[in-house]
């Protein structure tokens, strides 16, 4: 039977050694990266979350906390 | 915490396990093995699509990071294998088809496929001469040569092939008899000189 042609030109080449290197640095940096964003979406998120409170317009608010009232 | 209580060598886990931790907690150590158990298989592809050694090396590094990065989206429905070698053949088509001026006349993949059209085209396709063939694989689009290295040299079934081109089966079939058709049709054109 003939043989597979397809299977005759298979690569059998390697990767270089030093590309395991550049993977490793891109993907750190890479985490880096989402790290930071994570910290500053998580912070953002949670500052904004408590320097805002829903008021019910029709009571009075109480205390002295963080509000979205504005006062004339 | 300073020191991880591991139960089991990252290189002793299987795929899956490897990325469902990865998935936990990023890390490049881990996908280092990862990378390790893969990076020749998908370095083989991309030199199979591409025939050219840099290309092939900065296409890796790009499929790994890419990876590295859609790792989240990884359902488990498949095999981490199966996921990464969609990962790799979509990205050489894309990077190929944004290089060369891709074709882009849609196929008609409802046209039925003539009796026996299939395993003509095959057999003629499996007896060309493997010097000859690359030389016509390199004059294929990126698409036609994708389909038939996947089809012929990685042996992947038509459902496989379906699953990683978000094709259906039967559109899968087309394409493929369309690029032995193409191929065949190449081959006549460079040694017309034997058809």
């Amino acid at each position: 039977m003939m043989e597979n042609p397809f299977q005759i030109i298979r690569s059998t080449d390697q990767p270089p050694e030093h590309l395991r290197k550049e993977v490793m640095t891109s993907v750190k940096l890479v985490m880096l990266v989402m790290r930071f964003l994570q910290l500053f979406v998580a912070d953002f998120s949670m500052s904004a979350f408590d320097k805002v409170r829903r008021v019910d317009p029709t009571t009075p608010a109480k205390g002295k906390g963080p509000t979205t009232e504005t006062t004339p | 915490m300073l020191f991880k209580k591991k139960t089991k060598p990252d290189s002793q886990l299987s795929d899956e396990e490897l990325v469902t931790e990865l998935q936990r907690q990023m890390d490049a150590d881990r996908f280092g093995v990862l990378y390790d158990r893969y990076t020749a298989k998908v370095y083989q592809k991309c030199m199979g699509m591409t025939r050219d050694q840099e290309l092939a090396k900065d296409l890796t590094h790009d499929i790994f990071l890419k990876a590295f990065v859609n790792l989240s989206k990884f359902d488990h429905r498949s095999k981490f294998s199966t996921w990464l070698y969609s990962v790799t053949y979509n990205y050489c088509l894309d990077h190929l088809r944004k290089k060369q001026r891709y074709r882009t006349t849609e196929l008609k993949e409802e046209t039925a496929i003539a009796d026996g059209a299939e395993d003509r085209s095959e057999i003629e396709l499996l007896s060309l001469r493997s010097d000859r063939l690359e030389p016509v694989l390199a004059a294929l689009e990126a698409g036609d040569r994708a389909i038939l290295l996947m089809r012929y040299q990685d042996e992947l079934s038509v459902k496989e092939m379906a699953e990683i081109l978000a094709l259906s089966e039967s559109a899968v079939k087309m394409r493929s008899l369309r690029a032995r058709e193409r191929a065949l049709g190449m081959y006549q054109q460079l040694y017309h000189e034997e058809a």
